[in-house]
Order: C-alpha cells, then structure tokens, then sequence
C-alpha cells in the first residue's frame, strides 16, 4: 500500500484526509447541482474544484491561500454534491475540515475573535446565556419596537446584516427548554420511550413547533424525556470551522443521552439530527467506538421516526390544505432522506401534496451564510420561492429551523401568499385537541 | 503571462471572464481523466462571438495555446492545457437559438448543457437522442467536439449522426459555417464530419444545428443477469445477429454491480458476475416483437434472471444507474483508469475472455462496463496513482490490450476520442501514413499549431515542453 496521507500545506490539527480528497475522479457530476457553481459558472466554486484546491494544498502544490479559505465559507455545505456523486466524496465535510483550517492560517481580527471565541465557545454552549441574550429582543419586540422598525422603514439604516437579522427573527415566546417537562407521559397504548433533542434554535425562535412535536410524540403512544442539560449539538461550530468545541459538546450530549435508558433520540431540527448522527466521525478517537455506533443507532429525525414507527391516524382530523414541500439540506443531504416527510404529509387526511421544482435546492439560508452573504443567499431564496409560487399551495412545509427563518423572510419580502409551516405543526392541526 | 496581456483580455471579454490567479488556474488545468493535470496561464470565458474573437487574436499576437474547454468531463486529456497558455472556455456561450419545428432541427450555442437541450426539445415533442453518460453536466460543444456517445448509441448513433451545421471561428479568426439545414446536402467536403470530433484542433465551435427526431413511442426494459461474463458478451452477440437492434445494450460486471449498487441502492443482484441492460423502443407493435425476441435468446443462453422494469420511473433509474457506473467505480480505489476499447460485435465474447486473461497476467483489478452492443467497452482498472508499479501494470494490461482489440478489427476509441491518453494507440491503429494525412488536415485549418497542441498527434514538437502536473509523483 502506498504511504499514508501527505497533510502537506494544511496544518495537522483537523486537516482533511488526503484519502478523502483523492476519492474524487473529477467527473464533474457534481456541476448540475452545486448552487454556488449555479451562480457563478466559475470552476473553483464548485465541488469539483474546492476538492481540486484541496487536493493541491494537501499535495504542497498551494498554500493555503485566502482563497481557499474564501471558497470554504461560500460553500453552502448543503451536500448536495454528496448526494450527487457516485464516488462518494464529502466535499461539504472537506470543506468543514477547511473552515477549521482557515481559523490556523488566517485568524480573525482581534475584536472579531473575540467576538467569534464569545459566541462560540461560551454563548452557544451555555442554553442559560442564549436564553439571556435573547432576553432584549424580546423586549424589543413586546414593547412594538419591532413595529416600530418594521413600519418606518428603520431597518434600512441598519447594517445590512443587522438589519437582515432583524427582518428575519420572529417574534420569540418564552424558551421551550425551561418550561417543557421532563417526562411527558405516553397517551393510549404506550408503543416505547423516547428522548426528545430540543434544539437551541427550536428552544429560542420556534418554542410552540417543538411543543407540537411533544404532543405529537405522546399522543403517538410514547413517553417523551427531555434533558434540560442538553448543550448545543454543535453544528454552528463545525460550520464555523471550531471542532475542538463541537467535540467537547458532543461528549456532554453522548452522554446524557445514553444514559437516558431511552430506544430513540428523535429531533425536529434537521440539522442537530444531521450533527449528532456524525458524532461517530466527529468523535472517533475521542470516546468508545461501540457507544459512538449506539448512539448513532438510535438518532432520529421526527418525520424519519414517524415514517418507521408508523402513525396512528384513526383519530386524525381533516387538514384541508393544499401543500408544498421544501426538503432542508440536512435532512434530505445530510441524512438521507426524502421519501419520510413525504409519507408523513401524505398521511395527514385532507393534505394534498403538490411538489415544487427542485425542492432539494438550497434556500440559501446555510447557517450564517444568510447573515454574510446577503446577495447571493437572495438570489438562491428567489430561486427557491419562485418555485413555491408556481405550485400555488396554501401552505410552504419545512423541517429546519434555518429553512424556516429563512423562507419566512423570503415569503414576507416577495410577498407570497404561503404561510411556512414546519412539518409537526402541520401535522399538530390534524391531531385531537 | 504580463499584466499588460490580462488586462487586455479583460478590455475586450469582460473582467469577470478572465482568471489569472492561481487558485483558478488550477482548477482549470484537469478534466475526469486521471493523472493529467497542467497549468494555464490564463482561462478566459468569452460571453459572445465578439469577445472570442478577441481572445483569440490575443493569443495569436502572444503565440498562446488555446486549449478549448466545455464542462471538461472528457476522459482523454482532451481540454487539458498541457502547453499552458489560454484555457478557453464555453460555458458562458450557452443559449439555445431556436427549436424549428418545420425542419426538424435546434440550434445551440457552444456551452448549453446536453440535457438541458434534451428538455427543451422534448418539451415540443421532439427528442435528441445522443446521451452522453455525463449528459447532465457536458456541453453540447464539448459533445461535438469528442463525438461523444451515450447509451443510446446503438440504434440512435453518436452525436455525429445529429449534427447538421456547425458555426466558429478558425485561429486566424476566420468565421466559418458548414452544413445547413438541409436533409440532403453534398456540396464540397464535409468540413463539418472533419470538424466533428476533432477535438478543438481545427476550429472553435459556437454555433450547433442538430437533427431531431420523434421520440419512440413506446418502450420496454430488461435487465438479465448471468453467473459468467462470456455468456452475457454470447447473448449480445445473438441479439445482434437475430437483427434486433435495441436502443440501450448496457454491459456491468460483478465489481461494477456493487459499485453501482452500493452508490444507487436499488437492488441490483450483487452476487452476479455479468447483467446486460436491454431497453428496446419505438412502434408498440414492433417493441413488443423485440422484445419476445431479447428475452426468448436470454432464455436460450441460460441467463440466471430476467427482469423486466414494470415502470418508466424504474426504467428511469436503471438507465441512470448505468450512468453513474464510471464514477461510482472510483469509489473502490483512488485511481480510475479507463479505456474505450471497441471491437466488432461478433468478437464480444472472446473480448472478456482475453480482459479476463490479461488481468490474471497483470494482476490488476478491472471492472468493466460498456455499451455492449456497440461493442464499446469500458475496462476500467483500479488503483492507486501513488503506487508506480501498479501504474505500469496497469499501463501494460492496456497495452496488450489494445494489440488485440486491433488485431480484431477494433478501434482504440468508441466514444471518449484520444485527446493525450491514447496518441500512442491510435498512431498504431493509423499508421504513420494516416496520421500524415491527419496533421496535413491540421495544417491546413491551424498552420500555427495554436489550437490545442499536444492533442491526438504525438509527433507535436510542443509535447516535449509538456507541463503535466499529476499530483505527488509530478
């Protein structure tokens, strides 16, 4: 066998495996699906050429330039390159290692870092600060400021990003986390026990999708237990190119869930449900292997964790809508699946599901990619809502609170007539009361 | 490369369709072809004929090589820049002109992608049958220009048989149009058949009029499996004997089975050593003829299955599953090899008995696939660019390979073209009379030698300052 990887360029800590790089054949499958390759037409913007840039930065034949650390963050990581290519290269996953990489050879500026190491590494893993910090925007928006803002037009004179921000938020209830029981009992004929991961963002901006998806769980017949120790799944993190904190999370979240002596952990944040199914990558070397693979076992998205288990619909109500399905990334890239939150909507009475063009293409939400590059995360929305618009459904379904925040804005900024809806609470309208 | 030249380029094509920095040039330097990479100086995407030219006079007052590039999905060097110089891509020239309804005929420009012309033609009921395996990413100019193949090119043909017209610009920056919308048309040499296939070293095609067609009525899909490969090369053979004349005879051995199977997950019987892919089309009377007749010579050679798919969406997903079978192959190993072997369909059988033999003398892994029933073949070794032995084996399995494959009455190329994989075969297969006829041909269209030099000929006095950057082993 030939020698083990060259890191080359890259600096050991969190480089991307020269493996993983060269399982790339350049077939340029990759091409059709790319949106970023979409909308610039430019060859290093696409899978096929960031594997190429770091190839040739393991290879010593570049630096790692600002450059490659530029295209790491205009990758969208929605993977759908993953689901494309036949080889099966993780250029979202090269990319992520590339993020981490690009945080060593190019550092933020001193206010920035500390601003990126606050957030990171004490606000997102502490739920208490997030829930804190969120305190005035709540305020801001119980006392009509928001209003306010929103009605003279203020929020033009904001930053672009901030004023984005504050377009983008809804108005927040009262965090789930604190005020959702811990156990919540089975309704009918017990089928199992369940762990319920509340998300950070489901917990903050969405706290009544996830009361539905409690109800939903126990009036299924299951036991739901919800940890409020749980800590951030670390996704932002991995995003943000600090591994060492997404590690350091997913042990507490290993843990104590494992100990919960429960069959499944399910979530309704397609993107938590995405991390913590690759803590095994994530945390390979950095706890048991077979504890790793139980956990991963027992993950769950919502829709995938109805789809199997199988609802009971005799008491279901009808829901006469006429619906339309955007697939998040991480749901229909990052785990798979497709098919589940369509037969869960299928299986709602009075719900006629109307599929729209490229309902797996990215909205162009992508963590904070919505938040630092604002153009070209409008042109992927517009592509996006142009589609919903021709399906002329009542209602827009999603499954990820990104997706959610993101379409919401887009739906009030176009003017579209689609309400969003995640997947539960549509599915909460057809449950008895 | 001076400043002074790019800002030039960027004058005259736009400064958002020049690149220069390194990073870009990088990514400009391969296309699916393993172990060939080289350096441009600069990659320009012209937006319009104007801007073209204009790149093209550049490079013709700086002595720049023009390699022309579409999606570079090729898979025999042919848009890699090994002379660097100018990358020229077409990608940003990518209208569809017009659809004629009246004569049976589209009109693209260069960069449109081959399934998007596909749907645009089929959307008025019409059908463009060439179907390159990279149908979805591949340029319509890129098609042309390798005379690319596709599953259907058994009974459809390859893209050579659609194209009517072709418009450019030769590198003096002499315009030229030849063909028409004419069914029948024998004026003068067929510069067109000349430029088809010519891999960007006679001209630069922007402009393509294809032929349309009705798309078939009806169609029907078989998937047979077989416990030996020669039973399945048997029953291709008999088919094609019996006349029948599927549109898609697709071959997958057992490596390429599970590859396939383990990227697609559809079910794929993995235990087999051979499956053939059969999809029989056109009048429902005659299909249901072709395909009593398919299925009772499968019956005849004994295949272990017969399959047929019970839904165009299931047909659908084979056919897209042969697709992916060249990159789902890659996944087994970090290097792809493949060849484009082909050889009269009588002589199927007795191919795979000798890939058979030659891996056992090699030692080498090959999967193999192909449209059987063009008697194209794509044996594709496995392994890994960094073991240089294992390279040489695997260059001399090829070689031998092709000693054979000639000696039949083969051809070194059935659909990927020779780009700089395969000048050595080809000159074997020509002879150096015909490979003077060629470079007078090329004389005559590009007596600079800029068009992509160090391409198809291996006499270029160019080729010995080739810039190849493969990797590590450079």
């Amino acid at each position: 066998m030939p020698e083990s990887s060259p890191v080359g360029n890259f600096n050991p800590a969190d480089a991307p495996s020269y493996e993983s790089i060269l399982q790339c054949m350049r077939c340029g499958f990759c091409l059709a699906v790319c949106p970023t390759y979409a909308l610039t037409n430019r060859e290093r913007s696409s899978p096929r050429g960031r594997a190429a840039l770091a190839r040739a930065v393991a290879e010593g034949r570049l630096e790692f330039t600002a450059a490659v650390g530029e295209e790491a963050f205009f990758c969208l990581d929605c993977k759908a390159c993953s689901t494309a290519c036949p080889s099966g290269v993780q250029v979202g996953t090269i990319m992520e290692f590339c993020r981490s990489q690009e945080q060593n050879f190019h550092p933020p500026s001193v206010p920035a870092g500390i601003l990126r190491d606050f957030i990171l590494k004490r606000m997102l893993p502490s739920p208490d600060m997030m829930e804190t910090s969120l305190l005035p925007v709540r305020l801001y928006q119980r006392l009509g400021v928001q209003w306010a803002v929103r009605r003279l037009g203020l929020n033009r004179f904001l930053p672009d990003t901030l004023a984005k921000m504050e377009g983008i938020l809804p108005t927040l209830g009262r965090p789930l986390r604190l005020n959702i029981p811990a156990v919540i009992p089975a309704q009918g004929k017990k089928r199992g026990r369940v762990a319920f991961f509340l998300g950070c963002a489901m917990s903050l901006v969405f706290p009544d999708v996830s009361r539905q998806t409690a109800r939903i769980l126990a009036q299924q017949g299951f036991e739901v237990v919800t940890p409020a120790q749980v800590k951030c799944c670390g996704a932002p993190h991995l995003a943000e190119g600090d591994r060492e904190t997404a590690r350091r999370l997913a042990l507490i979240n290993l843990e104590l869930f494992l100990g919960l002596d429960c069959e499944y952990i399910v979530t309704d944040c397609a993107g938590c449900g995405c991390a913590l199914k690759e803590y095994e990558e994530l945390l390979a070397g950095h706890a048991d292997h077979e504890r790793l693979r139980l956990f991963r076992s027992k993950i769950r998205d919502i829709s995938e964790f109805l789809a199997e288990v199988g609802i009971r619909t005799e008491e279901l109500k009808e829901v006469p809508l006429s619906v339309t399905y955007h697939e998040p990334c991480h749901l229909v890239h990052g785990q798979g699946l497709s098919v589940p939150p369509r037969q869960v909507l299928r299986q709602i009475p009075g719900v006629e599901l109307r599929e729209m063009k490229e309902s797996n293409w990215c909205c162009g939400m992508a963590g904070s990619f919505a938040l630092k590059e604002i153009e070209t995360s409008r042109k992927l929305l517009e592509r996006k809502l142009n589609n919903v618009r021709a399906t002329d459904a009542d209602v827009l379904v999603t499954g990820n609170p990104g997706c959610h925040l993101q379409l919401a804005w887009g739906v009030r900024e176009m003017g579209l007539k689609q309400p969003v809806l995640h997947i539960v609470e549509l599915l909460g309208r057809a449950l008895p009361k | 490369m001076t400043k002074a030249v790019i800002d030039q380029l960027r004058n005259h094509v736009g400064a958002k369709n020049v690149y220069d920095e390194k990073e870009d040039l990088l990514v400009y330097g391969y296309d699916a072809t393993p172990e060939v990479s080289a350096l441009p100086d600069v990659a320009v995407f012209p937006e319009n004929i104007e801007g073209l030219r204009a790149a093209l006079a550049i490079s013709r007052a700086e002595g720049l090589p023009v390699t022309p590039r579409g999606a570079a999905t090729g898979l025999s060097g042919g848009s890699t820049p090994i002379n660097g110089g100018m990358v020229l891509g077409l990608t940003r020239m990518n209208k569809i002109i017009e659809i004629d309804e009246e004569n049976l005929t589209a009109t693209a420009e260069a960069g449109v992608i081959t399934i998007d012309l596909f749907n645009a033609v089929s959307a008025r009921g019409l059908f463009y049958p060439p179907d390159p395996g990279s149908q979805n990413v591949s340029t319509l100019g890129g098609n042309v220009a390798e005379n690319a193949g596709g599953l259907r090119g058994l009974k459809y043909g390859v893209t050579r048989n659609y194209v009517m017209a072709l418009t450019g610009l030769l590198a003096d920056g002499t315009e030229f149009k030849t063909g028409g919308k004419c069914v029948k048309d024998v004026a003068g040499y067929s510069l067109r058949d000349l430029l088809v296939g010519s891999e960007g070293t006679l001209g630069i095609i922007t402009e393509i009029t294809v032929r349309l067609i009705s798309p078939p009525q009806e169609k029907r899909t078989l998937l047979a499996s077989f416990r030996d490969i020669r039973t399945a090369g048997e029953a291709v053979s008999r088919i094609i004997a019996a006349r029948i004349i599927p549109a898609t005879l697709e071959i997958m051995d057992k490596m390429t089975i599970n590859c396939v199977e383990d990227y697609a997950a559809i079910g794929l019987p993995r235990q087999m050593e051979a499956l053939l892919l059969i999809e029989v089309d056109g009048h429902p009377a005659v299909v249901a003829e072709e395909a009593a007749g398919v299925r009772r010579i499968l019956e005849e050679v004994r295949a272990a299955e017969i399959h047929q798919a019970k839904t165009p969406a299931e047909a659908a997903r084979l056919a897209a599953a042969r697709r992916t079978a060249l990159s789902a192959v890659a996944r087994v190993s970090p290097t792809t090899i493949l060849e484009d072997a082909t050889v009269p369909r009588s002589r199927l059988s007795e191919t795979f008995a000798e890939i058979e033999r030659l891996k056992e003398k090699y030692q080498v892994r090959v999967a193999t696939f192909g449209h059987a029933g063009d008697g194209n073949l794509h044996p594709t070794a496995l392994a890994d660019e960094r073991n240089r032995t294992e390279i040489e084996h695997v260059h001399a399995f090829f070689a031998e390979l092709y000693e054979k494959v000639l000696a039949m009455g083969g051809t070194v190329s059935g659909e990927h073209g020779i780009g700089i994989a395969k000048k050595g075969y080809l000159l074997r297969q020509f002879g150096e009379g015909g490979m003077g006829v060629m470079r007078r041909i090329k004389n005559s269209f590009d007596p600079g030698g800029l068009l992509n030099p160090g391409k198809i000929f291996i006499d270029d006095a160019s080729s010995t300052k080739v810039r190849t950057e493969g990797g590590l082993h450079a």
